[in-house]
């Protein structure tokens, strides 16, 4: 061995020598580069500097430690086809070892994207399982290509996998996308009050990798593919606004018309007959054109003022009760008195008019109302709005109108709420202030929702 | 049922969404939930021709839609019967007529075949109309609740014919009319419920020029010569004599064409000898077109519509008077008479012209002519007027709104 050793020392020590000399060459360019890089990186502020070099650093010397061994078989004594095998085996670890490293690399800093961005870690999960199948997949065909193997077959049979799979989840996949989208521009998160298009609105309870869950007013929950919202308009309000201890449940008034079969052809026999109506022909006669004549400003006057005017042709009379201010008064019965005392005045001062014969009947009609919880619910001012321009002109209708007469007081139920709920004294009142009388119900409701939009902004 | 009518109008709720808004959709959704599974029966004597069997078409679909278990069907007559409901119709309308002892014989008679042979088992039994009124007498034994749907102008019947009618009328839970001046004094409730129009429907949905065109080439109607349309059957009570006269009168000023277009009813037997009459008032004269055209020539009748610069709907009597309600959808200035529901629908200088008499209806008519810009305010109106009051979902809100306050006597019902 020792003799052997004397006669070719050559042969051992010029491949060790140049192998050692790799190394060291590894150990300093290592060094000097890693020294210029983190510099390099820590100017610029990067998050992933010391995933980058911490990860990169030991497959770094890696590489000129297989460099250095690759060096010393080509210069070695061995056999050219013991070498040429040492040589593809160095070659293939080498491939192995950048494959490894890449999948390690884009794990490490995808989880700082991760730990930046919320809400992404499904669909982060499954990219990179794609990612590192994808590395593993090409890492596997540069090794077989390196090794001789026919790779077209394989190729072709991928491809179509590939193809397969991504037509069978595209839509998925368009999802997933559209959700690394969203959480990127993190132009939504959750507890944020979300309008989509035109119609859905709700609080964003869930957002995930596919989807993002929203909870409307009416207490639906809607689910919308990421996709989907990344094409629609959307208005963020941002945050919950303060939540009232008792949401505000929407009801609908629906009235149906009862006829009583009883008219009048004069001026007294419309008062005796209006002395013993009931509360539901008063309230018919005084406000049945609010929901009929919605297209109309201004709308007309109380079915008494009409007929007087048009059927008797008495308009100061007409006059007379079209003055009478529906709004200043909070129970039918005062309406009904005033309606009386201002047509008995009348007539003591007219004593003629009280059987001049109309040109038509006057018809007593009431309504009979049905009273239906709708599934909207509002618990802060946000919500509210977006119900109120949802719900029907028979909703509001209910709350503003009947509720006057149900409270028995100048108020409404949206006035009486948004004080007892959130002390929003002001915004009640300048609500409580408006005339419901003198303008159209949908009118009506574009002055409320304007009233709350400034009162959030 | 009629099956094969019902699916020619299986018209989805969610699209008149557009037309009137999602919540009304809801709101409809909503009271129906709570009257799901009920079972209404409704009976009339005609599957078609005339506006309650174009209203139970579509309207029995729809309330389908909405978890009621809705069911349409007809009693069977012949023409000795059909021509004595055409004198009660007429004797209600306050017409002439001499309704004689054999007349009701034969109307019981026919009623009790049917009572007979009619297969009923429902919660609610919703009856159109007099002719088959007499279905009631199966109450006693069947129970459900009984609702009596009037659609003629009652306002001044015959006393006699409604005294015979009026002892069955009073046995039913609930009565329905069009219109208050055709309430009654009775010991039943009375509501009131008016008809409507389905702006879906082909005689009403909106049309191309192109088949607008086509249907005036077909029936030789000049485009650009002022038109003035009304749209009835051929009755004694639409007054198509009264139209010819009022157009005369107007046309001596203004040049313009007349188009007088229905058709006939199974139940209305006197139809074609009005026609006849009417052809003959016409005489030759080339500003004036008698189309009579059959059951089904809805796009002819919204092509018509459409084309016509005023509509007319002179009657003398009238129910309802749903072609008024096509016309102001059309967003058309309409020249009307007083009677029956009409003012319902116009409301006279807001939504349209109201009249009187023959002079009335051709002054209102050279108003609109002269007056374009007045006419298109008038029509503009009228549309609304339509879509807020005389559209079909309001009615089949009315009528589920109905159904639940005929079980429950309370002035305030909470759902």
């Amino acid at each position: 061995m020792i003799e052997w050793f004397q006669q070719n020392w050559l042969l051992v020590v010029v491949p060790l020598s140049l192998f050692l000399a790799f190394c060291i060459i590894g150990l300093w360019a290592r060094r000097v580069l890693y020294n210029h890089l983190d510099r390099q990186l820590s100017k610029s502020g990067w998050g992933g500097r010391d995933v980058l070099i911490q990860t990169t650093r030991g497959p770094f010397f890696f590489w000129f430690v297989l460099l250095g061994l690759y060096v010393a078989i080509a210069f070695s004594s061995l056999p050219e086809d013991t070498k040429s095998l040492i040589i593809k085996v160095i070659a293939s670890i080498f491939i192995v070892s950048i494959i490894w490293l890449l999948v390690i690399l884009s794990e490490r800093l995808l989880s700082i994207y991760m730990s930046e961005v919320q809400n992404v870690k499904q669909p982060a999960k499954y990219v990179m399982t794609a990612l590192r199948s994808t590395l593993i997949i090409v890492g596997l065909l540069i090794l077989l290509d390196y090794w001789g193997w026919p790779l077209t077959p394989l190729i072709l049979l991928m491809a179509i996998v590939m193809l397969v799979i991504i037509v069978a989840s595209r839509d998925a996949l368009s999802n997933i996308f559209s959700g690394f989208e969203i959480s990127a521009s993190r132009l939504v998160k959750e507890g944020d009050f979300i309008k989509i298009g035109s119609d859905d609105a709700g609080y964003v309870t869930d957002m995930g990798w596919r989807n993002i869950t929203v909870r409307t007013p009416d207490q639906n929950t809607i689910v919308i593919p990421n996709s989907k919202l990344v094409r629609e308009t959307i208005v963020n309000y941002g945050r919950p606004l303060k939540k009232s201890e008792k949401p505000f449940h929407f009801y609908t008034r629906l009235s149906l018309k009862e006829l009583t079969g009883l008219k009048a052809t004069n001026l007294i026999a419309l008062i005796n007959i209006l002395k013993t109506a009931p509360d539901s022909i008063v309230y018919y006669h005084t406000h049945h054109f609010l929901e009929e004549h919605q297209y109309l400003t201004p709308e007309p006057a109380n079915d008494f003022a009409l007929w007087i005017g048009d059927a008797l042709d008495n308009p100061v009379l007409s006059e007379k009760l079209a003055n009478i201010d529906t709004f200043e008064y909070t129970s039918l019965g005062s309406l009904k008195a005033s309606l009386i005392s201002v047509i008995e005045q009348y007539m003591a001062e007219n004593p003629d008019i009280r059987f001049t014969q109309a040109e038509r009947d006057f018809h007593f009609i009431k309504v009979v109302n049905v009273i239906s919880p709708t599934p909207y619910f509002a618990s802060d001012l946000r919500e509210f709005v977006e119900v109120l321009r949802k719900v029907t002109i028979d909703s509001l209708y209910y709350h503003i109108f009947e509720s006057r007469l149900r409270l028995q007081k100048r108020s409404n139920d949206f006035s009486v709420w948004i004080r007892d709920s959130f002390g929003e004294s002001d915004l009640a009142d300048k609500i409580d202030n408006l005339v419901p009388y003198t303008t159209t119900i949908e009118g009506l409701r574009s002055v409320i929702i304007q009233l709350i939009e400034k009162r959030i902004k | 049922m009629n099956d094969t009518i019902i699916s020619q109008y299986k018209t989805r709720l969610e699209e008149y969404q557009p037309i009137v808004g999602k919540n009304i959709i809801d709101e409809l959704k909503i009271l129906g939930s709570h009257l799901a599974g009920r079972k209404v029966h409704n009976i009339n004597s005609t599957f078609s021709g005339g506006g309650v069997a174009e209203i139970l078409a579509r309207m029995v679909p729809l309330l389908q839609q909405l978890g009621i278990d809705a069911t349409w069907d007809v009693i069977q007559g012949d023409d000795a019967f059909f021509n004595v409901t055409k004198k009660f119709h007429n004797a209600l309308h306050g017409k002439d007529e001499s309704v004689s002892k054999d007349d009701l014989d034969i109307f019981m008679e026919t009623s009790r075949k049917n009572n007979g042979s009619m297969a009923l088992n429902s919660d609610i039994y919703y009856i159109h109309d007099p002719q088959p009124i007499m279905l009631i007498e199966r109450k006693k034994s069947l129970g459900g609740k009984w609702i009596w749907r009037c659609h003629i102008d009652v306002s001044h019947p015959d006393k006699e014919v409604w005294k015979f009618l009026r002892k069955y009328v009073v046995q039913y839970d609930a009565t329905v009319f069009s219109s208050p001046e055709f309430s009654q004094q009775l010991p039943v409730r009375q509501y009131m419920i008016s008809p409507s129009i389905d702006p879906l429907s082909d005689k009403n949905r909106e049309i191309a020029p192109s088949v607008i065109q086509s249907v005036l080439d077909k029936f030789g109607l000049v485009n650009g010569k002022p038109m003035v349309v009304q749209i009835s059957r051929f009755d004694y009570l639409k007054d198509p004599l009264g139209v010819i006269q009022a157009f005369r009168m107007v046309r001596k000023g203004i040049d313009c064409q007349l188009v007088l277009a229905g058709g006939t009813a199974d139940d209305d037997p006197e139809s074609s000898r009005v026609l006849e009459e009417v052809r003959e008032c016409a005489g030759n004269d080339p500003d004036i077109k008698i189309l009579a055209i059959p059951p089904g020539s809805d796009l002819e009748i919204n092509a018509l519509q459409r084309a016509a610069t005023v509509v007319f709907q002179k009657s003398l009597k009238e129910g309802f008077g749903l072609t008024i309600s096509e016309a102001l959808w059309k967003s058309k200035p309409v020249v009307a008479t007083a009677v029956g529901g009409i003012p319902l629908q116009v409301i006279n200088k807001v939504t349209g012209l109201l009249c009187h008499s023959v002079d009335g209806a051709a002054y209102a008519l050279k108003q609109l002519l002269s007056n374009p810009d007045y006419a298109t305010w008038l029509g503009k109106n009228g549309h609304e007027h339509v879509k807020q009051n005389f559209l079909i979902t309001r009615h089949v809100k009315e009528y589920l709104l109905l159904f639940i306050v005929v079980d429950n006597p309370s002035d305030t019902i909470f759902l």
